[in-house]
C-alpha cells in the first residue's frame, strides 16, 4: 500500500487504540450545543490531549465495474460483499458503488491494515470472479469515510492514519474524484481549479454560494469537519439451534418436549426481532447415518409456538426414523416480517366470521397439508371455457398465486344445467333395443345443448348435451358426439 | 264444526312445548336448520337439519340426488362464512354447478379421492373439530361403530355437521340421523320425485318418508 505520510505508519501509541472506547455515544441532551458534533469534539472537552488522535479508520473500496449494472443488481452485489466485509469489521457502510468499513478497532487483532487488506482482497476477488466481473477494486483507508472514498476513487490506494494529514493527502487529488455533474465540473475547470487543494484556497463563502452547501459539506466531511452519516449493513437474521441428547432416543414422543423447548427459543428469537417464519427444517441426527429432515412450510407465516408444535406433531405421527436420534437441530430457512392481526377498538356488533376465525382455519389447513401432502388438497374454480371438461379447474392448495388470481373475478357460467359430478373420462353408453343404457334404461328429459368448441386446436369438440334420467332415479348428463360416429357418452351426474 | 274443534285442540297441544306427544315428534321444537324442502322439514325433528352432529345418507349408488338434497344447507353454510370440506368424493366436483347453485367456490375445499382411508378419516375428524368448517361431506362405505362415535364426538365439539354418504344402511349406527334416498317411482309426478326416508332421527320414534322433487333447479 502506498503511503503518503510515512510517519503515520509508526506503530500507534496504545492511547490511540484505546480511543475506540470513546465511541460510546451519550444521549444528546437538548442544552448541549455540540450534540451532533463528532465524538472527537466531545472527547476533546474531557481530555484535550486526545483531540489530535484520530479515533476511526475507514477502509473504503470502490468498484468501478458496478457502474454499468442496474441499481437493484448493484445493491444485491454490494450486500453480498458487505457480508464478506463483516469478517473484518462489525461496522460496514454502503455508498454508491463502494463500501466502507471501520478497521481501527480491529487493527491489533488482525495485526495491521495490510493483513486486513490481504484477507479482504482474497475474499472479494473470489466473489467478483464468481460473478464474472473484473476482480480489481480500488481501495484506500483514512479517518473519514468520504476521505477514504475520494482517495479510493482517485486510484491512489492510499493510507492516511491521522486526520491532520488528510488535507494534504486529499489536496493532491484531481477534482474528477468528486463525481460532479458536468455543469459544476465545467465551472470549476473554468475557474482554474484542478485539484481539491485549489478549492480549499478559495473563500469558503463564495464556494458555498456558487456550488451549494452539498458540495462544501462533502469536502468538510472528507476532512472530518462535519459529521458523516453511515448507511450500515445489517446482516440478515439467521437461526440455527441444536440440542445434543444425553442418550440416544428411539421414541419420537420423548423427543417432543425437547422440540418444544427449541421452538420456544425460536419463537423468542422471532418475537425479539419482530419476525415470523414460513419455512423451517427440523433435523433429527443419527449416528453414522444421514439425518432425517422434517421440512415445515407454512402458508401464513407464524411465530406461534403452539401452532408450530402442532404441525410438528402431525409430521411426527407419520414419521419413521431409521436409527436412534442423537441430536435435534432446527434451522429457519425463510423469515417473514410479522403481521399482527388488528382488532377494532369498539366491539363490532356482528364480527365477520371469516375474519374472526381465519387463523384457526389456516391452522387447520396447514395441519391438513402437513398430513396429506400438497397435492391431495384441492380448490375448485370455475373457468370461463365452453368445453365442459375445462370449465372447472382443480387448483393445488399451495398454488397461492393461482388462487389469488381467481378470487374476486366475476364468473359467468352457462345458464344451462350443469351436473355436480363430472366423470374424469366420459363413459360410453350402449344402446339396447333402441334405448340408451347405463346401469338401467335412460330416458332423455331435456336438451339438446350444442357445445362446439376447440375446432382450432385439432381436438374438435362437437357435442349435443342432454339431461337424462335413469330409471333408478339418478339424473345424468349425457352427450352424443356429432360427426361421423354418433356415439353416446355419460359425462356427468347431477347427484 | 267437529273438524274445527279437533284442529283447535291440535293447535293448543302443539303450542305447549311441555307436552310430549308420541305421534307428532316431528313438530317438537324449532332448533333445526331448514332443509329447503317443506315435506322433509315436516318429518324431521326440529323441523330441519340438526346444527351439529353426524348424518348418514344411504343411497343404492352414488348420484341419486343426495347432493341436491343438501344444496340448500350448503348455501346457508357458505353464507355464514364457513367452509365446506369434501373428503374423497367419488367423482370430480364440477365448479360451474356450484356457482349455479349459489355456492361460493372459494369456501370449498376438496380432499382427493386417492387419499388413504386413514388419512381421510383423520381429516374428517380434524375438520369436524374446526369451527370454521360448517359442513364436512365424506364418502365412506363402511365404518366401524367406534369410528362413528369418534366422529360424532368431534362434530359435537366443533359445532359442525358431518355427512357420511354410504351404500348400505347399518342398523346399529350411532349417528343421530340416517336418511335413505330411494328410487323415484311415482309415475304421476313424472318421475320427478324421489322418496326420502328418515330411517332414524334422534327424536323420531319411527321411520317416516316423503316424496320430494330434488331437482328443483335442473
Amino acid at each position: 500500500m502506498k503511503d503518503p505520510d510515512s510517519e503515520a505508519q509508526l506503530p500507534l501509541p496504545s492511547l490511540a487504540r484505546e480511543s475506540g472506547a470513546q465511541v460510546i455515544k451519550l444521549p444528546a441532551s437538548p442544552n448541549t450545543v455540540t450534540a451532533n458534533r463528532p465524538t472527537a469534539n466531545k472527547a476533546s472537552r474531557r481530555t484535550p490531549a486526545r483531540r489530535i488522535r484520530p479515533n476511526k479508520l475507514w477502509y473504503a473500496l470502490f468498484l468501478p465495474q458496478l457502474t454499468n449494472l442496474a441499481p437493484s443488481q448493484q445493491k444485491k452485489y454490494l450486500n453480498q460483499l458487505a457480508g464478506h466485509m463483516q469478517s473484518v469489521s462489525s461496522n460496514v457502510s454502503f455508498h454508491p458503488q463502494a463500501l466502507a468499513c471501520e478497521v481501527r478497532s480491529g487493527l491489533k487483532y488482525f495485526g495491521g491494515i495490510d493483513t486486513i487488506h490481504q484477507k479482504l482482497k482474497k475474499l472479494l476477488e473470489e466473489q467478483l470472479r464468481q460473478w464474472d466481473l473484473d476482480d480489481n477494486f480500488l481501495y484506500a483507508a483514512s479517518p473519514t469515510i468520504s476521505g477514504s472514498l475520494l482517495l479510493a476513487r482517485s486510484g491512489h490506494n492510499a493510507l492516511v492514519y491521522r486526520k491532520e494529514n488528510l488535507r494534504s493527502a486529499l489536496g493532491q487529488l484531481p477534482t474528477d474524484v468528486l463525481h460532479l455533474d458536468r455543469e459544476q465540473g465545467r465551472r470549476l475547470h473554468n475557474m482554474g481549479v484542478r485539484y481539491l487543494g485549489d478549492i480549499w484556497r478559495l473563500p469558503s463563502d463564495g464556494v458555498r454560494k456558487r456550488f451549494g452547501s452539498k458540495f462544501v459539506d462533502q469536502l468538510d466531511k472528507a476532512l472530518g469537519k462535519a459529521p458523516e452519516p453511515t448507511c450500515n449493513y445489517v446482516p440478515p437474521p439467521a437461526f440455527i439451534t441444536s440440542y445434543d441428547l444425553p442418550y440416544e432416543l428411539e421414541n419420537l414422543d420423548r423427543v417432543l418436549p425437547i422440540v418444544d423447548e427449541l421452538l420456544a427459543q425460536l419463537c423468542d428469537f422471532l418475537r425479539r426481532r419482530d419476525l415470523s417464519t414460513s419455512h423451517l427444517i427440523l433435523s433429527l441426527l443419527h449416528e453414522k447415518r444421514d439425518s432425517t429432515a422434517v421440512s415445515i412450510g407454512l402458508r401464513q407465516a407464524s411465530r406461534s409456538q403452539q401452532h408450530l408444535m402442532l404441525l410438528l406433531e402431525t409430521h411426527f405421527s407419520q414419521l419413521s426414523i431409521p436409527a436412534p436420534i442423537i441430536a435435534i437441530k432446527i434451522e429457519v430457512i425463510k423469515f417473514d416480517s410479522f403481521i399482527a392481526e388488528s382488532n377494532s377498538l369498539l366491539k363490532e356488533a356482528v364480527p365477520r366470521l371469516s375474519r374472526r376465525n381465519d387463523s384457526s382455519l389456516v391452522q387447520f389447513m396447514e395441519q391438513l397439508q402437513a398430513r396429506l401432502g400438497n397435492n391431495h388438497i384441492k380448490f375448485v374454480r370455475s373457468v370461463a371455457q365452453h368445453c365442459p371438461e375445462h370449465a372447472s379447474a382443480q387448483l393445488d392448495y399451495s398454488d397461492e398465486s393461482n388462487r389469488r388470481n381467481s378470487i374476486g373475478k366475476v364468473k359467468k357460467v352457462s345458464n344451462n344445467p350443469r351436473p355436480l359430478w363430472l366423470l374424469q373420462d366420459p363413459v360410453l353408453l350402449h344402446i339396447n333395443k333402441g334405448r340408451l343404457f347405463y346401469r338401467k334404461p335412460i330416458a332423455i328429459l331435456s336438451g339438446p345443448e350444442r357445445i362446439e368448441t376447440h375446432w382450432w386446436s385439432g381436438a374438435d369438440v362437437c357435442r349435443d348435451y342432454y339431461v337424462a334420467r335413469e330409471s333408478s332415479g339418478s339424473r345424468l348428463w349425457i352427450y352424443q358426439e356429432k360427426g361421423s360416429v354418433k356415439k353416446w357418452y355419460l359425462h356427468g351426474i347431477f347427484a | 264444526m267437529h273438524d274445527g274443534g279437533s284442529s283447535d285442540i291440535d293447535e293448543l297441544l302443539q303450542d305447549n312445548p311441555a307436552l310430549w306427544r308420541g305421534c307428532d315428534m316431528a313438530g317438537q321444537g324449532t332448533t333445526g336448520r331448514s332443509t329447503g324442502f317443506t315435506q322433509l322439514d315436516a318429518i324431521l325433528p326440529g323441523r330441519g337439519w340438526p346444527e351439529k352432529g353426524l348424518m348418514e345418507v344411504v343411497t343404492p349408488h352414488w348420484g341419486m340426488g343426495e347432493l341436491q338434497l343438501l344444496i340448500p344447507l350448503m348455501r346457508s353454510v357458505v353464507e355464514q362464512g364457513k367452509w365446506i370440506l369434501w373428503i374423497s368424493p367419488p367423482y370430480l366436483l364440477y365448479a360451474p354447478a356450484l356457482v349455479q347453485a349459489g355456492i361460493n367456490t372459494e369456501q370449498v375445499l376438496v380432499v382427493k379421492l386417492d387419499t388413504s382411508c386413514k388419512d381421510a378419516l383423520w381429516s374428517m375428524e380434524k375438520a369436524l373439530q374446526t369451527e370454521n368448517c360448517g359442513l364436512v361431506l365424506a364418502w365412506q362405505n363402511w365404518l366401524p361403530t367406534k369410528v362413528l362415535r369418534r366422529l360424532q364426538l368431534a362434530a359435537d365439539t366443533g359445532d359442525t355437521l358431518g355427512v357420511l354418504f354410504k351404500h348400505h344402511d347399518s342398523e346399529h349406527s350411532p349417528s343421530p340421523i340416517r336418511l335413505k334416498i330411494g328410487d323415484s317411482y311415482s309415475e304421476n309426478a313424472g318421475f320427478n320425485e324421489s322418496e326420502v326416508t328418515v330411517i332414524k332421527a334422534r327424536g323420531n320414534f319411527r321411520s317416516l318418508s316423503a316424496n320430494i322433487n330434488l331437482y328443483q333447479q335442473a
